[in-house]
């Protein structure tokens, strides 16, 4: 590969895995206790409140849904650990010269392009989970992604890239931004033709074209003259020089700064100098 | 038939005669130091009152700062004289008529060269024929 310096290929950390197991814990560990606790309270309220039929319901039959409901619980926990294992096996992240590619997926593989033209902003994202094993998420924020039908089909919302579970976000982000302005940003060479100051540049934007309709007035035409001598018609000259009629009248009428080349084109149709042309005055 | 031209400039060296710094220039024409670059260079069409400041400040008619070259002059003499050898033979002429292309005008090129002559050098250099010649508008 020759482009192997200017990439950047990296996989996501396996802190991820153990803060999504201390997350699905907390979170079923919660649902388990609060699901086992009504069970015995029920249990318990059919046994005191039918008092008529005292041990109907044999205290065994609580154990036992204390049992289901816990072997469930280490189910979910295993399953989740063992998938998230698989997850950051599977994910898999390049940085190239135009765009960024995100590979993931366990069962089903999904491969993401998203190129830096439509990259708007790039969130880091640290989360209370993320701060106890010093990871981060990094969001790639795309310009008019598929937000509203993803959030339809999945109910969530997530960016277009996603990547979780990273030890150091910045160097990515430093990577991004380079290539972002090494490669598509604004051409080579062509950097400080942009307005540096961006507080000025719309100062900068509005006096150009104010310069730019005023040069115009600054230059006398004797086009129609020499036309008339050259017995072409306007129309006819047009044609010639490969511009639409209203160009050239705008040039007879001074109200168009033309460029070198079509200032060129019309004396040779015309067959004569450019200071015979034009004047500036 | 015709040569697709383009202007090439020779501000630097006229620039140089009266030992104008760039930035000189392009304050005295009211232009940015990159503008007289990129004229330099010749990849950029001026307008034609910066031409005519610069041609004013330089003391030169416009037509010996910006003048006009065929496109295909400058491709020409960038190749070795066995690539010259080899187009030639496949155009079907001799080395010195293909050679005769850069100095030539648009009324000689006429007279010397059937379009598909043409059309094979063109070919054989990689460049788009439309970009190298243009048709004579038929009236």
């Amino acid at each position: 590969m020759s482009n192997e310096k200017k990439s950047y290929e990296s996989s996501i950390s396996s802190s991820y895995k153990n803060k999504e197991l201390l997350k699905i814990t907390i979170l079923l560990g919660f649902i388990a206790t609060a699901a086992s606790i009504l069970t015995w309270w029920i249990m318990f309220m059919i046994i005191t409140d039918g008092m008529e039929k005292p041990g109907a319901v044999p205290i065994e039959v609580t154990f036992l849904v204390f049992i289901i409901s816990y072997v469930v619980f280490i189910a979910i926990i295993t399953l989740n650990f063992l998938y998230n294992k698989a997850y950051i096996k599977n994910f898999h992240y390049k940085i190239l010269e135009d765009h960024i590619v995100i590979k993931h997926g366990v069962f089903t593989k999904i491969v993401a392009t998203i190129p830096y033209s439509r990259i708007q902003n790039i969130n880091i994202v640290n989360g209370v989970f993320d701060r106890l094993f010093k990871i981060f998420t990094v969001k790639i924020e795309t310009a008019g992604s598929s937000v509203a039908a993803a959030s339809a089909q999945k109910g969530h919302i997530r960016p277009e890239g996603y990547i979780p579970g990273l030890k150091n976000p910045e160097i990515i982000e430093k990577k991004i931004k380079e290539m972002m302005t090494k490669y598509s940003a604004v051409p080579s060479g062509l950097e400080d033709k942009i307005f540096k100051p961006e507080e000025l540049a719309f100062d900068n934007f509005i006096s150009y074209i104010l310069s730019k309709m005023r040069e115009g007035e600054k230059l006398k035409t004797s086009i129609t003259e020499l036309r008339e001598k050259a017995n072409i018609s306007a129309a006819d000259l047009a044609e010639k020089v490969g511009v639409p009629l209203q160009t050239i009248n705008y040039l007879t009428e001074g109200r168009y700064n033309p460029s070198l080349a079509l200032a060129y084109k019309i004396a040779e149709v015309l067959q004569c100098k450019i200071e015979d042309l034009f004047e500036l005055i | 038939m015709r040569f697709k031209k383009k202007i090439v400039s020779r501000i630097k060296q006229f620039r140089e005669e009266l030992e104008l710094p760039q930035l000189e220039l392009a304050k005295l024409v009211g232009v940015s130091r990159q503008t007289i670059y990129y004229l330099e260079r010749g990849s950029y069409n001026p307008s034609l009152t910066i031409s005519f400041k610069i041609s004013e400040i330089l003391k030169k008619p416009i037509h010996d700062i910006f003048y006009q070259e065929p496109v295909i002059k400058d491709i020409l003499e960038g190749k070795s004289l066995a690539e010259l050898r080899e187009i030639a033979e496949i155009a079907c002429i001799n080395l010195e008529k293909l050679a005769s292309l850069s100095e030539i005008d648009d009324e000689q090129l006429t007279k010397d060269f059937k379009e598909d002559t043409l059309i094979k050098i063109a070919l054989e250099l990689g460049i788009d024929f439309e970009d190298l010649f243009e048709k004579e508008a038929e009236n």
